[in-house]
């Protein structure tokens, strides 16, 4: 079932150095040891490389346009070498177009090292974090950065911690419900515009824009501001992405499940989010509803699914019979003593 | 007022599948659906109650349909018994 139709995927296909060192300075501490002129060459690639072999003469293979981590291994080889191999090592190795050089550890370069870079226009970054930790961070940051993103018209609601995304057609109610369940103590994450994004292979995180953060259209009233109104405790920047609930005029022609044991899911980017169609009418109360999914749903996730169990019980139900164990619907009837 | 006797066919009884089918097929019609099996008298048109017939194979129940449509709706619906709710 199809029913957001022309998400359109946009991927970054580069950063330039200078915005990464400035995010992961911010982030986790990247020292800047020299600029080199080098802020705004181009990162391509989301890997990370460790060019010990690189550094070593082989140059087959070499995935010279990714960030190069130089951690103890490489430290090490270069001053195993007599000045004049290291350098030419080193020649040989910047001969390539790389995007910036990262030292783990604390490492600081020497003379040579610098001179050449200098040279090449590449910047020269250090972090005080040991190379596995560097590795990850620089990962995950390079990761999100080239993540695969859309854009989807919808109101996104924390409730009781799931990450519910009502869609439907304008007009349809879903900044109503959003505001609804704002009210009840639950937290809005974006209205109208929500930018989704994956986050490794299988979760995905959605969140408002810059600009509309947390800011909503109410028809009639116009635009309002929702964490000015309610606080903080209304609001979130960021949340995965867990429930989709595509809200319908109720349709009498169309049949809607009526036990819950189909499950319905809906791709995107990749990532299959399980999807309820939710028939709306006037005076349904969409609001409990909406919270009676995530905590459903929340059932569900702790190994309880109430379709499933009804079902056995049926089963179970008509197995007895099979077997004359007749009984009652309701076996006695006790007077109204409690 | 239409009155009809079906029996179950199939070896898995009237269980959660079929039962949820039947509801379906009901709610397309404006009649009213009451399905009778021993002692419980339940509305053809809600999934608990035609799950809490806990009808196994054999078991012969009566159907009740009455409005506009109830012609219509009793033919498709014993039809769909008839068929062991296409499990056969």
């Amino acid at each position: 079932m199809k029913f957001l139709e022309n998400l359109i995927e946009i991927r970054k296909d580069s950063i330039d150095v200078g915005f990464f060192y400035e995010s992961c300075h911010r982030l986790f501490g990247l020292n800047l040891i020299a600029e080199n002129d080098g802020f705004s060459k181009k990162i391509k690639d989301y890997s990370i490389h460790r060019p010990g072999l690189a550094l070593a003469g082989f140059l087959e293979l070499f995935s010279f346009n990714r960030v190069q981590i130089f951690g103890n291994t490489e430290i090490r080889f270069l001053h195993s070498l007599e000045r004049e191999k290291r350098i030419q090592s080193l020649k040989k190795f910047f001969e390539y177009d790389i995007p910036c050089i990262v030292f783990s550890n604390g490492h600081v370069p020497d003379e040579d090292f610098l001179n050449i870079t200098r040279d090449k226009k590449i910047s020269v970054f250090n972090s005080n974090l040991p190379t596995t930790k560097v590795v990850y961070f620089l990962s995950d940051f390079l990761d999100d950065q080239f993540a695969p993103q859309v854009t989807i018209h919808g109101s996104f609601v924390d409730v009781y911690g799931i990450g519910l995304l009502f869609v439907g057609r304008s007009g349809i109610g879903k900044s109503e419900i959003a505001l609804d369940l704002v009210e009840r103590g639950h937290r809005l994450v974006a209205d109208d515009l929500i930018l989704a994004t994956r986050k490794g292979e299988n979760v995905l995180m959605g969140t408002g824009t810059k600009l509309m953060k947390h800011f909503m259209e109410i028809r009639g009233l116009g635009l309002i501001n929702v964490e000015k109104i309610f606080g903080v405790r209304a609001i979130r920047y960021q949340k995965r992405i867990e429930v989709l609930v595509v809200l319908e005029e109720w349709d009498s022609q169309k049949e809607y499940t009526r036990t819950g044991l189909e499950n319905h899911t809906t791709n995107i980017l990749g990532v299959n989010i399980p999807t309820i169609i939710l028939p709306i009418f006037p005076g349904k109360n969409i609001t409990v509803i909406a919270e009676i999914i995530a905590l459903n749903y929340l059932l569900k996730h702790y190994g309880y699914d109430a379709a499933q169990d009804l079902k056995k019980r049926v089963e179970k139900g008509i197995q007895d019979r099979m077997n004359q164990k007749y009984e009652r619907a309701v076996d006695y009837f006790e007077h109204d003593f409690e | 007022m239409i009155e009809k006797e079906v029996t179950i066919l199939n070896r898995a009884g009237l269980h959660t599948r079929p039962a949820a089918i039947l509801v379906q097929l009901a709610s397309k019609y404006k009649s009213d659906f009451f399905i009778i099996h021993d002692d419980l008298v339940v509305n053809g048109k809600s999934i608990i109650s035609v799950m809490t017939l806990l009808a196994p194979q054999g078991s012969k129940l009566k159907l009740k349909f009455e409005g506009i449509d109830e012609e219509e709706a009793a033919k498709e619906i014993v039809e769909y018994f008839n068929r062991g709710f296409d499990e056969l």
